[in-house]
């Protein structure tokens, strides 16, 4: 959040004296998320990169279980619109009187499954943290797609694309071409993990956000926790996640909301805000920590910078 | 609600200073906009340091727009508009004697004086006194009605054509903020008509009234006896009054009688007086019953004390009998006594035939005949440097001590010009021909201008006329005595005669009495208000800020 953002991308002109004008902001497309040169970064990952681990979540060959919805079973769960009427435990619903759809254990299949925050809050930092987490995207769906069975990217808000599967390395290029055409959604933590629990199987799931809601995030981890997923939240971060802006009087704006605040940046002010982004960052690590889960806080390297190092902390959690 | 109005409209372009005080305090926008993810956690930090947001309409901004309002406003001339009416008033306040009836110039007043105390304080107000002495007051001397003095005098201006000169054009409306309007209190008395314009309050009524007219008086002085002759009318509802006239004072024995007298008619009382002799104030006035106005029943005359002269004769050797005799004859007449001359004892009366004598003309009581005179213009001869005779003497007909005196017979044989005073204040009385044979020299120093003494100084000694063989000399010699006393042997009067038409309480104009109309209030500016109005709003704009910065201080 170091550089201004350019007036004009910012959609609502400021409101003179401080007063925001609630409107939200529906910043431009990403241009050129992937080029060549994390292309080349990208195939020498896959190549490279050893074995990455999935969810063994189908034992069955993969035709058919992708078309069956059998299994042993392994509990209940509340029903939530959606959900195929077939799988309603009908004994279960004479005994309490509410619906309750059998979780079935499938056959092992080892897949991914990518959620994807679409919202305008990730077009801070330069390069943007929605640049870093579509790059960070494709290369663990790229390391899924080249260890694992199949991969499976949920982007909430993403229309057509909002839900899209993808299996073998030959659809590396398409996942790639999937993720540029994603627009920008702003959608709430609980419609987004309803969409991904509609999606089937999640396998290991990464959950790539900026998590500045953790309690919304706190909620939606644990109704995975119940389908029994395992969730890697993956937090590209920025410099301004840790140091707000040198001194300065500006104008703040949220671009999901277009909510606006005209502060006055002194010492005072930047003390005040580190604690504040101190306390945030802790709220992250302890949501996921509570629910069992891992939470990466992935430094976004610079925007010409497609080094292999950068990556390793994405090799190795991909690894274990 | 009452009316606003500017009162400096043409000043309204001040009023595009607002928009611009606008500009200029509005905070201004901040050049850099940018996005964050973390506004929750921004507006978390300012509500930890406990920092308001800068908004663009705070108290602050209202109460300084306020302020300026207020000045704008101000130098615009806001302010209430006042009532339409006249602003200016004119009191035709009736004090002639007449109103001394009944109380009613003191009810004047105090109905003036009452109103008055009500009218709006921006109302000009003038008062004049129309009868007696014409007296202007203006502004808070004519709201207090001060020093007006008593009803007396006659009204020497007609209130109707007054009112209507001061209320200029009659038909003019009186209700515009220019108007005047008159108010004309009086009792009617002797006028004719009363005003037509402006507001009337008349007084009075109808009473009986009894007055002196006039006091004749015929002086006999230096001798006791006094005459008097007393003109009296009567006024009331029957055919004849009883009035009671009386003399009192200064006299050996009071005078009154007492009869009945025709309504409107003047009649005379006569009487005869004995007036003591240390003078004093005689007062003749008229009595009746129910009179309703009293300033005119009485006369008020001062009594000149009555002399007891000790004269003295200085006569040359040469001179003849007949001075002295003159002397013993004055002295006889006028109760009085010849004594020696002596240096330092004062007397009453020198008489001196030929010789020289060391008096100033005009500063004792002297009859010189043919004698010079020390002090300024002396230098007479010792004898006559001019001896011939006067053939045909002439005198003044017109001065008082010498009326129906007959002098035709007068013959000097011998006179010397050159004995009489010359200057200011001599008054030639008898010539011969075209020069003088006899001046009076009207004192003029300080005994003088006092009592208007004078010295009488004949230009021939008695033994070289005729004059002491005249039948008018012991008339002259008296006259010529009364005349050195001058003023000092005067009765002084000391009341005029009632005016007409203010003693005949019968004959009054009535005419229903007219309301004063509604007074106009000038427009009332705002601008003192306005003006503290918008330091207050100052005033509380830099507590606010106080207490800004005092919280900012303590996060």
């Amino acid at each position: 959040m170091n550089a201004a953002t350019p007036k004009s991308s910012m959609g609502a002109r400021p409101i003179r004296g401080g007063r925001e004008r609630v409107k939200p902001v529906v910043p431009p497309p990403v241009a050129a998320p992937f080029p060549p040169e994390f292309r080349r970064l990208l195939r020498e990952l896959l190549a490279r990169a050893p074995r990455a681990h999935g969810e063994r979540v189908e034992r069955l060959p993969r035709r058919r279980a992708a078309l069956g919805q059998s299994g042993t079973f392994a509990g209940h769960r509340p029903y939530v619109r959606g959900d195929d009427p077939r799988r309603i435990d009908w004994a279960a619903y004479a005994r309490s009187g509410e619906l309750f759809v059998m979780q079935l254990e499938e056959e092992e299949r080892r897949v991914a499954t990518i959620l994807l925050d679409l919202s305008p809050r990730l077009v801070v930092g330069t390069p943007s943290r929605r640049v870093a987490a579509l790059r960070l995207a494709a290369v663990i769906g790229g390391l899924a797609l080249r260890h694992l069975d199949g991969l499976t990217v949920v982007a909430p808000g993403g229309g057509t694309n909002a839900v899209s599967a993808f299996a073998g390395v030959a659809d590396v290029e398409r996942l790639l071409v999937q993720l540029e055409q994603l627009p920008w959604a702003e959608v709430a933590p609980p419609t987004a993990v309803q969409t991904l629990l509609q999606s089937g199987p999640l396998g290991r799931l990464h959950w790539i956000s900026d998590f500045v809601a953790p309690r919304a995030v706190e909620r939606n981890l644990a109704a995975l926790r119940r389908r029994g997923g395992r969730v890697v939240g993956w937090l590209p971060a920025l410099p301004d996640d840790v140091e707000p802006p040198a001194r300065g009087y500006l104008t703040l704006q949220d671009p999901a909301t277009g909510k606006r605040v005209v502060v006055t940046v002194d010492d005072a002010l930047r003390s005040a805000m580190r604690r504040e982004l101190a306390v945030l960052r802790r709220a992250q690590e302890r949501v996921f920590a509570q629910s069992g889960s891992t939470f990466v806080r992935w430094p976004v390297p610079a925007a010409d910078d497609h080094r292999r190092p950068d990556y390793e902390e994405v090799l190795r959690q991909c690894r274990t | 609600m009452p009316d606003l109005i500017l009162l400096h409209a043409e000043r309204a372009w001040w009023l595009l200073t607002l928009p611009l005080v606008l500009w200029l305090v509005i905070p201004p926008r901040p050049r850099r906009v940018e996005a964050t993810a973390h506004l929750p956690q921004w507006e978390a930090a300012l509500q930890g340091l406990r920092r308001r947001r800068p908004r663009a309409f705070s108290l602050q901004l209202l109460l300084l727009l306020l302020a300026a309002a207020c000045a704008v406003l101000a130098l615009l001339g806001l302010g209430v508009a006042g009532q339409v009416g006249p602003q200016r008033l004119v009191v035709l306040l009736d004090g002639s004697q007449s109103m001394a009836a009944h109380s009613a110039f003191e009810r004047a007043r105090e109905r003036v004086v009452t109103t008055l105390a009500d009218l709006p304080a921006e109302v000009d107000v003038r008062v004049l006194r129309c009868g007696g002495p014409m007296l202007r007051r203006h502004g808070e001397s004519a709201r207090r009605l001060h020093d007006l003095g008593a009803p007396a005098g006659s009204r020497h201006v007609d209130l109707a054509a007054l009112a209507g000169e001061v209320a200029g054009d009659p038909t003019a409306d009186v209700t515009a903020h220019d108007g005047v309007v008159v108010w004309t209190l009086t009792d009617g008395q002797g006028v004719g008509t009363l005003p037509t314009v402006g507001a009337l309050t008349t007084f009075g009524a109808a009473a009986s009234n009894a007055a002196v007219l006039g006091v004749t008086v015929t002086d006999r002085w230096p001798l006791p006896g006094l005459e008097l002759a007393i003109d009296v009318i009567g006024h009331g509802a029957g055919a004849e009054l009883a009035v009671e006239v009386a003399a009192r004072g200064a006299v050996v024995a009071p005078w009154s009688v007492t009869r009945r007298i025709p309504v409107g008619e003047v009649v005379r009382f006569e009487c005869e007086l004995e007036r003591t002799v240390p003078g004093g104030e005689l007062l003749v006035e008229v009595a009746l019953a129910q009179d309703a106005l009293p300033t005119d029943d009485r006369w008020r005359l001062q009594l000149p004390p009555l002399p007891a002269p000790r004269i003295a004769v200085l006569a040359a050797a040469e001179s003849g009998p007949f001075v002295v005799a003159a002397a013993a004859a004055l002295a006889t007449e006028v109760r009085g006594q010849v004594v020696a001359p002596a240096v330092e004892e004062p007397v009453g009366l020198l008489l001196v035939d030929g010789g020289e004598v060391a008096i100033e003309p005009g500063t004792v009581r002297a009859l010189c005949f043919g004698a010079r005179f020390g002090g300024p213009g002396a230098g007479g001869a010792a004898e006559p440097a001019v001896a011939r005779a006067a053939a045909g003497v002439e005198w003044d007909r017109q001065q008082p001590f010498l009326a129906g005196l007959d002098l035709s017979e007068l013959r000097v044989e011998r006179w010397n010009a050159e004995t009489l005073p010359t200057g200011p204040g001599v008054e030639p009385f008898l010539f011969a021909g075209e020069e003088p044979l006899a001046v009076v020299h009207r004192g003029q120093g300080t005994r003088g201008a006092e009592d208007g003494s004078a010295s009488v100084h004949f230009a021939f000694r008695l033994a070289d006329s005729n004059l002491p063989l005249l039948a008018a000399f012991p008339q002259l010699l008296r006259r010529l005595f009364v005349r050195s006393y001058g003023a000092a042997a005067r009765i002084r009067v000391d009341s005029t005669p009632p005016p007409a038409g203010e003693q005949d309480l019968w004959l009054r104009a009535t005419a229903p009495d007219r309301p004063l109309p509604e007074f106009g209030t000038p427009d009332r500016p705002l601008g003192a208000w306005l003006l503290g109005g918008g330091a207050v709003a100052l005033l509380v704009r830099i507590l606010c800020r106080r207490r800004d910065r005092a919280v900012v201080g303590q996060a």
